[in-house]
């Protein structure tokens, strides 16, 4: 029970990002799906394009000269009087992004949606270390991407949480230009994991760009539950969190009607993009409980296996 | 619309609506980003100070709120068609029985309410009087088509503690009548006053009866005697109880504000008990009886009684023997009387001397002492020269004159037919004043002062006239002895009832008194004529006490004496509302034919105020309403802490 005590006093600051032992268990029990193949670096869990050492038998090949004579299987030399090399599925690591939008309309509502989003980032890096994957971190914000290095092993993930615990939403996203930014500096790919609530008029835009890195992009389009649900007086002015404008409303049901409408067509949108590109949209309220987001919710959209 | 300026506030509905339309300062509502509502609220985005109107449904409460506010204070009403007359004269009974409690209010208040009615039906152009009746009749308004004044005359009507008397209000509820044929005389009544007038009036009677209760009990009488020549006081209760039911009341005496005795007494029902106490302290001054507890009607569960002074007057009457004058002198309560000859006189006035026990007063029968007494003397058919003056010659068959008949010596005497066969002519002494004399200036019975005590004169033998044969006789006898004599209990009698007015003789010399009534402190000074002067009748019960006003000071002086009111009157106590039809048949029988087709204002503005009022409540809860989605949101919240504390409980575990 000592876990969660050391996981605190490491994280300093990070007093949101703590989880309990209990909760970082059933995070090793999982692991982040990665349907789409890719090739790493090193050795790790999963598995790779390439053909490697493992045990589990991928294809055979014609012997050329020069191959591992080792590889080669007799029985079937025995049958067929030829030579075929035996393939071996090769396991290496992957990169998991995990992307986190820290505008100013991100530090926002009740639950607020950044603290929401830095917890569901820490989990996620957890998960990714957890598997030996080599995890990136990074914030979106000001038309630039704040990373941490890519790290691995699940020693590191203190460093994960005291990055995420540091920084402060910045007063304009340019959401795009910081996805862009980005998508330039991938390395490694895998999973890439976008938290954010996409009230940016560059959301495609961003969306495009990560997409076309060949990552697996899943989207975790979180919503504070009072702009899931709002509730507006007769006679408000709503302002933007983020650029401080304003406007003028008339609250009513005609208009809170006509904005969860306007609200529904907005997510259906997202998620046939995402589907199209092999991704997953998943939307989350900010009240949602962690363990229930990871456990539940992005299980059963095949995040996380 | 009896006050259609108010529909000025009508002008409050186009304010409503400006309000709604004017844009108002908004209340700041942060929110993540406005990227989704910049493109809902395109339309209404704008600088102008005023907006389009929409419609709301608190605007439209509000309208109608304030319109039904606006024509309620108006005042509208519909004409209907009213039983009145034109000329209504409204008679409110505010006698002792109007006091009595009823059920979660008081008989006058219902009475009060009725009134109200009357007066909210009165044809459009009638005009009432409004008049409060109790032992005598007091306008309250006079002859008025206000009917916000009528109202608040009635507002001012409380119940005194006198007995009713209609006489009065019907007197003048039918001059009122008389002037105008188109009247009617409306009674708001418990019907149960005993003097009813004794003649009708000539326009209708309508009643009001008012109240229902008859549980009340009465102390119904409280007297206070002294007997065994002084040395024991009686005191006589009765306690009456005209409910219908069988009660058992206490009884309580107090004497000088304590208590002396307290008893149950078991009164059936329409019965009265009576009790004889005697343990009155001999120094009481006051004797208070109270039934403890509560009953319909409190004025009556009260009475007081004076002491007497202790013992009687001794009197000596000398003479050669009269049976006429001795059974007169007997009679009087006051008087202890003695009889001796003209020669035992000095005897007997040293024998009382020496045992301490001396006359009060001495009454000469055809006899004057060589030696007259100290004390006030009554000379009756004198023979020589006395304190009342010189003895002259004899006149035969004087004839009476005209007497003062508001002399005090001559209350309730008639002496029209007296008849004196011989009398002698008296000088009368100075400090002596003729009460009755002969046509020729003769005194033939005489009052006075002389030397500081009292004489008096008849200037007959009771044997030369009939006067011994007349009824008059014992009350002259006793108002000369009351002259004589002052009583040491003052010059009121030992009690008197509520509201009728006291006629008391004092010192001439007294030019101004006042009467206090002890338990509230009102004053009324009253001014002395003639050695008269007449007291009003108490208005409350408890003691009346006459003092002596100082001339250059005007405050109260000695006292003159003590009398005590109470409301010993069994139709007042006689709670039970009366038959109505008693005071109705004083009226005239055919209805007014002119008030054919007369109409009154009838008003429905309080279904408009509590209409407003509704319209108000549902406005508020509509401006408050939880609103599906707050229902939501408060469904969400609960369940994320209900999530929240369950982890919180498995990292524990």
């Amino acid at each position: 029970m000592t876990a969660p005590v050391a996981h605190a006093a490491e994280a300093g600051a990070g007093a949101d990002l703590l989880f309990d032992e209990a909760f970082l268990r059933r995070l090793e029990q999982l692991e982040l799906a990665s349907r789409r193949l890719t090739a790493g670096r090193m050795k790790g869990e999963r598995r790779s394009v390439r053909r490697g050492q493992s045990v589990e038998f991928a294809d055979y090949r014609n012997y050329s000269a020069g191959d591992d004579l080792r590889q080669l299987d007799w029985n079937v030399y025995a049958r067929l009087e030829r030579l075929f090399i035996k393939l071996f599925v090769e396991e290496e690591d992957v990169t998991v992004h995990v992307l986190v939008d820290a505008s100013r309309s991100m530090d926002f509502g009740e639950p607020n949606k950044l603290t929401f989003a830095r917890r569901a980032a820490g989990a996620l890096a957890y998960l990714g270390l957890a598997h030996l994957d080599r995890v990136s971190v990074a914030f979106l914000g000001e038309g630039r991407a704040l990373s941490l290095r890519p790290l691995r092993g699940k020693a590191r993930v203190f460093e994960v949480f005291r990055f995420l615990s540091e920084p402060r939403p910045e007063r304009l996203t340019g959401l795009a230009a910081a996805a862009r930014d980005y998508a330039s500096r991938i390395r490694g790919r895998g999973p890439l994991i976008l938290v954010s609530d996409l009230l940016d008029p560059g959301y495609l835009d961003a969306l495009r760009d990560l997409a076309g890195t060949r990552c697996q992009l899943s989207v975790l389009h979180v919503l504070a539950p009072e702009e899931l649900d709002p509730d507006v007086p007769p006679d408000a002015r709503l302002v933007d969190n983020e650029t401080g404008h304003g406007i003028e409303v008339t609250g009513d049901d005609d208009l809170v009607d006509r904005y969860r409408a306007r609200l529904g067509e907005w997510q259906e949108e997202l998620a046939t993009f995402c589907a199209r590109r092999g991704g997953a949209y998943v939307s989350v309220p900010s009240d949602l409980d962690l363990a229930d987001l990871l456990f539940d919710v992005m299980r059963r959209r095949r995040v996380i296996e | 619309m009896i006050a259609p300026l108010a529909l000025i506030g009508l002008i409050s509905l186009p304010i409503i609506v400006a309000y709604y339309m004017l844009r108002l300062r908004r209340r700041d509502v942060p929110v993540g980003s406005t990227f989704l509502w910049q493109q809902l609220v395109r339309d209404v985005e704008a600088n102008a100070p005023w907006q389009r109107l929409r419609f709301s449904w608190l605007l439209l409460l509000q309208l109608l709120i304030a319109l039904v506010a606006v024509i309620a204070a108006a005042r509208p009403f519909l004409t209907v068609s009213s039983d009145l007359a034109a000329n209504v004269v409204l008679i409110v009974d505010t006698s002792a029985s109007m006091g009595t409690a009823e059920e979660g209010s008081s008989r006058i208040a219902l009475a009060q309410a009725a009134a109200r009615r009357v007066i909210g039906q009165l044809p459009e152009g009638g005009h009432v009087t409004v008049v409060a009746a109790d032992d005598s009749a007091h306008v309250l308004v006079s002859d008025t088509d206000d009917r916000a004044a009528a109202l608040a005359a009635v507002d001012t009507i409380v119940a005194t503690e006198v007995p009713g008397d209609l006489t009065d209000a019907f007197a003048l509820a039918s001059a009122l009548a008389a002037r105008d044929s188109d009247s009617t005389v409306v009674v708001v009544t418990d019907a149960n006053a005993d003097r009813l007038p004794d003649v009708g009036i000539g326009a209708p009677v309508q009643v009001e009866r008012v109240g229902s209760t008859d549980a009340n009990q009465a102390v119904a009488a409280l007297s206070l005697l002294r007997r065994s020549g002084g040395a024991q006081l009686d005191l006589f209760v009765a306690v009456s109880n005209p409910s219908a039911l069988e009660v058992t009341r206490r009884l309580e005496i107090y004497a000088d504000d304590v208590l002396v005795d307290a008893r149950d007494l078991r009164i059936p029902a329409e019965q009265r008990s009576e009790a004889l106490i005697t343990s009155v302290p001999q120094a009481a001054r006051v004797v208070e009886a109270r039934l403890a507890g509560n009953d319909a009607l409190a004025v009556d569960d009260r009475a007081f009684a004076l002491v007497p002074a202790a013992g009687a007057v001794r009197a000596l009457l000398v003479g050669p023997g009269n049976t006429y004058l001795e059974n007169a002198l007997a009679l009087l309560p006051r008087l202890e009387l003695y009889a001796v000859g003209a020669g035992g006189y000095v005897d007997a006035i040293d024998a009382a001397a020496e045992n301490g026990t001396p006359y009060g007063i001495v009454i000469f029968d055809r006899t004057v002492p060589a030696e007259l007494p100290d004390v006030p003397a009554l000379y009756v058919g004198p023979t020589a020269d006395g304190a009342f003056g010189t003895v002259g010659r004899v006149v035969d068959g004087p004839a009476l004159g005209r007497p003062d008949p508001a002399d005090p010596l001559l209350r309730f005497v008639d002496i029209s037919t007296l008849h004196i066969g011989r009398a002698r002519a008296i000088t009368l002494a100075d400090g002596m004043r003729p009460v009755v004399e002969s046509v020729a200036g003769d005194p033939l019975v005489a009052i006075g002062r002389v030397d500081g005590r009292g004489v008096g004169l008849l200037s007959f033998a009771l044997g030369d006239s009939d006067l011994p044969l007349q009824v008059a006789f014992p009350l002259l006898m006793s108002n000369l002895v009351d002259a004589l004599l002052p009583s040491t209990d003052g010059i009121l009698p030992p009690s008197v009832e509520l509201g009728q007015p006291i006629a008391v003789t004092v010192d001439p010399a007294i030019s101004r008194v006042a009467a206090v009534t002890v338990a509230t402190g009102d004053r009324v000074e009253l001014d002395v004529i003639g050695g008269r002067v007449t007291v009003p009748g108490p208005r409350v019960i408890g003691l009346v006490d006459l003092q002596v006003v100082d001339d250059g000071t005007g405050a109260g002086g000695d006292s003159l004496g003590r009398t005590s009111a109470n409301l010993f009157d069994p139709g007042e106590s006689r709670v039970t509302p009366g038959d109505p039809a008693r005071i109705a048949d004083l009226g005239r029988v055919e209805p007014a034919p002119s008030g054919d087709g007369l109409t009154a204002r009838s008003e429905w503005w309080w279904p408009l105020a509590l209409a407003g009022l509704v319209l108000l409540l549902i406005e508020w809860l509509l401006f408050h309403r939880p609103t599906r989605r707050a229902v939501g949101r408060l469904l969400r919240r609960v369940r994320h802490s209900a999530r929240q504390g369950a982890s919180a409980a498995g990292g524990s575990r």
